[in-house]
């Protein structure tokens, strides 16, 4: 009696199962969860409410813990959940599912011999939701939204290695706003990162989905684009360009017209690390830079 | 097993090696039930060694670059109490990976590269250990509860393995065998190390089983 109200308190889910998948014990927190009353899942087939269980995964677990006696954990990174239950609490809200982390073990008898199984269900759901705010916050520039310099790197580490193994092209636009000391001078910081804000959501919107945009730092850029070349490049960096170009900034009482200057280059045979790609690429702002601003400059270009 | 065991008699470290011979046939055989794969489990080696040089054995009896693999961790508690650590060697992880792995295994974009990868490798060291902890225990007579299994990244020589046993000068007993995955020829290592505390008992829990057969 006490025991049974223990598992009817507690808040985690607790189901038994028996060798044939049929449900013995199902406590209070799963029936508020599934809506399923106890007296009605008792002595059916879990897969009957809930047949996407039947995993090979599932299945293959579920035999090892009748060999072994083990314990397995199903967890939330790689199962996001077992049960299909709705969130709970406003956390909840960006996901389907209540996220879960269960764990299956086994139950024996006064002979040792394993006869059920159980599966504890917690609801991790809050504990992912901070999770995922905490890993945004380590990727994105807090300023303007766009992915930050260590998210870029990473994901530049990671295409050229694509790259290098599949000989798919790979090609990093470079480019920085062009007088942006003289906004800040002129019309306040404020202003500036409201410029910079301004550039990096017109830039966004010159970009495929594929893309990668970075505040690189300052008011340095850079986009890395997977299984273009560096004709392809081109095109998408000219489109930021005169996107930027043609955008008038309105902030308070100004308005401000800015221009990009941007560099291009194509990971090739020759380029032997991400470090290089990048330092090519800025080799090609530079060049931009020198030539007069406001201007797309491909690495081998000749001015 | 090592001349080194003077807490052992020579009866009871023939009854551990028959014992695990057991404990080890039966877990390869129920684990090639279990994920469908033909398994071959090595003859366990027995060792008693000293904690602090516990790293340096399982270094040495890897003959890999340690600093390049997976290794999975576990702890178990019980009258049997100490933690298992799978090897898996580097060029093999990916086609474990691929083994094991759902098409529905999918991540967040906010999760780590590989993180995906380690959970599986998590995954597939858990049902191992599990497997052969689960038969020493149940031959022992003996309940074990599990915790969940854990990456270990760096250099086994910095990730504080041995601090486990407590004291360093204190004695463990290192069972090593090796999977191997016949069919897709693959490998990874296990090795079961328990503390001074188990010792006592597994040399009671060996009497209790050679009274059997009196």
């Amino acid at each position: 009696m006490i025991f049974s109200e223990i598992f009817n308190v507690l808040n985690i889910g607790l189901v038994v199962l028996d060798k044939d998948f049929k449900v013995t014990y199902w406590n209070r927190w799963m029936e508020l969860s599934s809506g399923i009353d106890k007296a009605d899942i008792t002595g059916s087939s879990i897969f009957n409410y809930y047949p996407d269980l039947r995993t090979p995964k599932f299945l293959r677990s579920f035999k090892s813990v009748l060999k072994f006696g083990n314990f397995v954990f199903f967890s939330q990174k790689l199962h996001r959940y077992l049960f299909p239950f709705k969130p709970v609490g406003h956390l909840g809200l960006e996901f389907e599912n209540m996220q879960q982390s269960c764990i299956m073990g086994a139950l024996r008898d006064e002979n040792n011999i394993i006869q059920y199984i159980f599966i504890t269900i917690q609801d991790v759901t809050a504990n992912v939701a901070y999770e995922n705010r905490l890993c945004e916050m380590t990727i994105t520039d807090g300023l303007t939204g766009i992915y930050n310099r260590r998210f870029l790197e990473t994901r530049l580490k990671e295409e050229f290695d694509k790259n290098k193994r599949n000989y798919k092209p790979l090609s990093l636009i470079m480019f920085d706003i062009d007088f942006f000391k003289n906004v800040n001078d002129a019309y306040g910081h404020r202003c500036g990162d409201f410029v910079l804000k301004s550039v990096s959501a017109i830039a966004f919107s010159a970009m495929r989905e594929v893309d990668v945009l970075a505040r690189y730092g300052g008011e340095e850029f850079s986009c890395l684009l997977p299984n273009t070349n560096i004709n392809g490049a081109m095109v998408v960096a000219e489109r930021m360009r005169r996107s930027v170009m043609e955008h008038k900034i309105d902030f308070k009482d100004y308005s401000v017209s800015i221009t990009i200057s941007l560099g291009v280059a194509e990971a090739d045979k020759e380029t032997s690390s991400p470090g290089e790609l990048i330092e090519k690429a800025d080799k090609a702002l530079y060049k931009a830079k020198r030539s007069g601003r406001n201007k797309t400059v491909a690495v081998d270009q000749q001015l | 097993m090592d001349n080194n065991t003077s807490s052992f008699t020579d009866l009871e470290i023939d009854t551990f090696q028959e014992l695990m011979n057991i404990v080890f046939g039966n877990a390869a055989a129920d684990l090639s039930e279990v994920i469908d794969i033909y398994v071959v489990l090595s003859v366990p080696q027995l060792k008693m060694i000293k904690a602090a040089e516990l790293p340096e054995f399982i270094q040495n009896n890897i003959k890999e670059d340690i600093v390049y693999n997976t290794i999975i961790e576990q702890n178990f508690l019980g009258n049997f109490n100490g933690f298992a650590l799978v090897v898996f060697p580097r060029d093999n992880e990916s086609k474990f990976i691929t083994l094991f792995r759902e098409n529905k295994d999918m991540f967040y974009e906010c999760d780590a590269t590989g993180e995906l990868e380690k959970e599986i490798l998590m995954e597939v060291g858990n049902i191992l250990i599990g497997a052969c902890v689960g038969k020493m225990a149940e031959l022992l007579n003996d309940s074990v509860i599990y915790e969940p299994p854990r990456i270990i990244v760096e250099d086994i020589q910095d990730s504080g393995v041995y601090q486990k046993l407590h004291d360093p000068k204190n004695w463990a007993l290192v069972l090593k065998s090796t999977f191997h995955f016949e069919a897709q020829d693959l490998t990874c290592f296990l090795f079961l190390v328990t503390n001074n505390e188990s010792i006592g008992w597994l040399k009671k829990a060996l009497n209790d089983y050679l009274r059997q057969f009196e």
